[in-house]
């Protein structure tokens, strides 16, 4: 058993390079020895150059088969093991990783936590999820969940979902459910997409927050910053992403959030004039941006509102994570994005969902990654968490409302909608979504004709293999 | 063992020409070179060679990199034909990737070769300038990248020195598509420059004196002597060079993925292959296809040009 084991690791393999300079030598290599003495000259013999390498392969089999060891042995002391893969890679979201590990060993786990820089474990899911992945991992709610458990790559969680439902709005339940009908995701947190601003900024120009409502008062508001001298809207694009979330906005918000949907899971097409009047509306926008929006990333926008060079930004609540001083963050806040078409009013919100789910690979450690996906959904995560990072917002239902004002505004937006999109490139395929919408939408803030990038971006859709 | 062989080497010599050297070696010899050669070959073969197969025959075909061979659907053409006809940062890869070898060869290497020869010159001070021209090429691409970033970013160094610190009056020079390749084009040549003056320095060092003297003789300027006498006698030289100029003009990535992932002006054939192959979303049928553009876009012109070349050696 311990053979078979150890035969599954790699270095299982390299052992047995070891044993070959076991053996007694041979006449013929002895022969052999005693003639490569002859055409060398500095005496170093062949036979010692392979001696050199079968001597290293040895030490690597030997630290290999000591891993092996230790990979292969049984759990110790009743904890249970699990693996967790995590893309939390910014200082502030790994401790909030910490917390939640410190929490679970308390409670009989041992997580052994790997993080991987953000964007770099977005990129390589593919050939993560194929390879040996961890047993849980972070990712997102929405078509890149379901994508990714149609394809087989995720463990169905349903029977945990019987256990832990009445800890989630029915929502969450939909949001964690794949194509199939059975549920594969565990919500944990969510922030919402709104305009950001900061009040004393809107206070010195004389604009009050609650005054704007329709797309007209926002474009009087946006004249307003401008005569003071103030960008009024901050916006970067160099990450190819951050315009999605004006896009999503003004499209559900001029059109309605069936007709977004639809967009964006292709029963709509590019090329319906709807689109045209969402590419319109943004236009009107346009000369109160920022004039270098290709040149910034989303932090260097919303740097823009930090300085107070700027007045607005359309982006998710993490901006507030740049505000490093405690003054600065008291000033920040937010407010919905205003309503375009009167019969859809603010009833749709941009309100992304991360959390956790179980990879293939879980299935040779079903019951623990199971229970860890139980722990995960209780409150007493929530707590963990919540102690490191007062602003988040928990899916958990059990959670206590959050004092802080900024997140407590961020709930109270959210409440008030009654539809909720998950983001463009959670929402749509990831093919499309990537570098074929990213470039779509750079072209045209670059001053691209939108009837041309629409007509492309119906050719480029109609080209993707089928789902 | 030992007296056969020495009457075989011994007999070798008495016939210098009619034997090859190859009948000198033992068995035993002979195992060992095959091995040796036809070890690196074969993982050559393995690793370099049917991988490549592999991708020319994956362009055929739909898949996303998951599941097994029934997955993979052959298509035929198509990816090809959507790639050329609507795929819409095909054309701005290609005309970066052309410009890109267009600017290395007009400007860059000549820029090269010419330091090279007045550096050769060994007039005062050229140790110095030596130094100076190929340290870009001690950094690794990714840090330059960086570095310039620093330098042209909207509230970087020339920004600031240009006066325009304001964010509606900085100069967007990454962000403009019109703007941002250039000044990619003008960082790539900093650090080639130097690396083309190398070579050719080298190459110029290993150039017969008595060929100089003899030109002088003639009564040829410099320049002159240059052109007509140097030049082509370094000929594997100047095939290096245009290898290099070609193959690093094609397969340019590191620079435009760090500056803002290959987008917006920036597209290049490399990053395109990248972020088919290997993003979130793996298009393995599209990335291949672009991979085997690329490839017939290096090695043709690289082919026809050894062919030429050898020709006329022979």
């Amino acid at each position: 058993m311990v053979l078979a084991l150890i035969g599954d690791h790699p270095y299982f393999w390299y052992s047995s390079i070891l044993w070959w300079g076991c053996f007694p030598k041979t006449s013929a290599e002895e022969k052999w020895e005693k003639m490569s003495d002859m055409f060398t000259e500095e005496g170093v013999s062949r036979r010692s150059v392979l001696k050199g390498t079968v001597a290293g392969a040895g030490a690597l089999a030997a630290g290999g088969l000591v891993s092996a060891g230790t990979a292969s042995s049984a759990d110790a002391a009743g904890a249970k093991k699990v693996s967790v893969g995590s893309n939390q890679s910014d200082p502030a979201a790994r401790k909030n990783d910490l917390a939640w590990v410190a929490a679970a060993k308390t409670a009989g786990f041992d997580v052994k936590l790997n993080t991987v820089d953000h964007n770099t474990f977005q990129n390589q899911i593919n050939s993560y999820l194929q390879g040996t992945p961890d047993d849980v991992f972070t990712w997102f709610a929405g078509y890149r969940m379901q994508f990714f458990a149609k394809k087989g790559l995720a463990t169905s969680i349903s029977d945990v979902w019987k256990k832990i439902a009445p800890n989630f709005s029915a929502g969450y339940k939909n949001a964690s459910t794949g194509l199939d009908g059975k549920q594969y995701f565990i919500p944990t947190t969510w922030y919402p997409w709104a305009i950001m601003y900061r009040k004393s900024v809107f206070k010195a120009a004389g604009v009050d927050p609650a005054t704007i409502v329709t797309w007209a008062d926002f474009i009087n508001a946006c004249k307003t910053f401008q005569s003071k001298g103030i960008t009024p809207v901050a916006l970067g694009d160099k990450g190819g992403w951050e315009a999605m979330g004006t896009f999503d906005f003004i499209n559900f918000r001029t059109n309605g959030f069936k007709f977004h949907m639809d967009l964006t899971a292709g029963r709509a097409k590019w090329t319906d004039p709807r689109v045209q009047k969402t590419f319109a509306n943004w236009a009107t926008m346009f000369p109160y941006q920022n004039n270098n929006v290709l040149d910034l990333a989303w932090d260097g926008a919303a740097q823009l509102v930090l300085q107070k060079k700027a007045a607005m930004q359309v982006m998710g609540a993490f901006h507030a994570s740049i505000y490093t001083d405690p003054a600065d963050l008291a000033d920040l806040a937010l407010f919905a994005f205003p309503e375009i078409t009167p019969a859809y009013g603010r009833e749709a919100v941009e309100a992304p969902i991360d959390g956790y789910m179980l990879s293939k690979h879980a299935s040779k450690n079903l019951a623990n990654a199971k229970s860890l996906a139980e722990f995960i959904s209780s409150d007493k995560y929530g707590k963990a968490v919540l102690a490191v990072a007062p602003t988040a917002l928990f899916a958990n239902n059990k959670m206590p409302k959050p004092s802080d004002p900024f997140a407590l505004s961020q709930v109270n937006l959210v409440n008030g909608c009654k539809y909720i999109a998950q983001f463009f490139d959670r929402d749509s395929r990831p093919d499309f979504a990537g570098t074929i919408f990213q470039s779509a939408l750079q072209k045209f803030l670059g001053g691209g004709d939108p009837k041309a990038i629409a007509t492309d971006l119906q050719q480029q859709w109609d080209a993707l293999p089928p789902a | 063992m030992t007296s056969s062989t020495s009457t075989k080497t011994a007999a070798a010599e008495a016939t210098p020409r009619r034997r090859r050297r190859g009948h000198n070696f033992t068995t035993t010899d002979r195992a060992v070179l095959s091995g040796l050669v036809g070890g690196p070959t074969l993982l050559h073969i393995l690793l370099v060679w049917i991988p490549a197969l592999c991708t020319v025959a994956l362009s055929f075909t739909y898949w996303d990199g998951i599941g097994g061979l029934n997955e993979i659907h052959w298509v035929g053409l198509k990816n090809y034909q959507q790639i050329f006809t609507i795929y819409q940062d095909f054309k701005p890869a290609v005309r970066n990737n052309v410009l890109w070898l267009g600017f290395f060869a007009i400007i860059a290497t000549p820029l090269g070769v010419i330091l090279a020869y007045y550096i050769d010159k060994e007039l005062k001070g050229t140790k110095f300038f030596q130094t100076a021209f190929y340290l870009p090429m001690v950094l690794s691409l990714a840090v330059t990248g960086i570095v310039w970033d620093y330098i042209f970013r909207t509230n970087g160094f020339v920004n600031s020195v240009m006066g325009n610190t304001d964010a509606q009056t900085a100069i967007s020079w990454f962000g403009d598509p019109h703007k941002n390749i250039w000044i990619v084009l003008i960082i790539a040549s900093w650090r080639h420059i130097g690396y083309v003056m190398l070579l050719y320095l080298a190459g110029m060092k290993s150039v017969d004196p008595s060929l100089h003297e003899a030109a002088a003789i003639d009564g040829a300027t410099s320049w002159y002597t240059f052109r007509k006498v140097i030049f082509p006698s370094l000929r594997p030289v100047n095939v290096i060079i245009i290898v290099i100029t070609v193959i690093d003009s094609l397969r340019a990535f590191d620079l435009v993925y760090i500056i803002n992932r290959g987008r917006n002006g920036l597209q290049l054939l490399g990053v395109l292959v990248y972020d088919n192959i290997f993003g979130e979303a793996t298009r393995i049928g599209w990335g291949s296809a672009l991979a085997t553009i690329l490839f017939a876009l290096s090695i043709i012109p690289i082919m026809l040009y050894l062919y030429q070349t050898f020709k006329k050696d022979k």
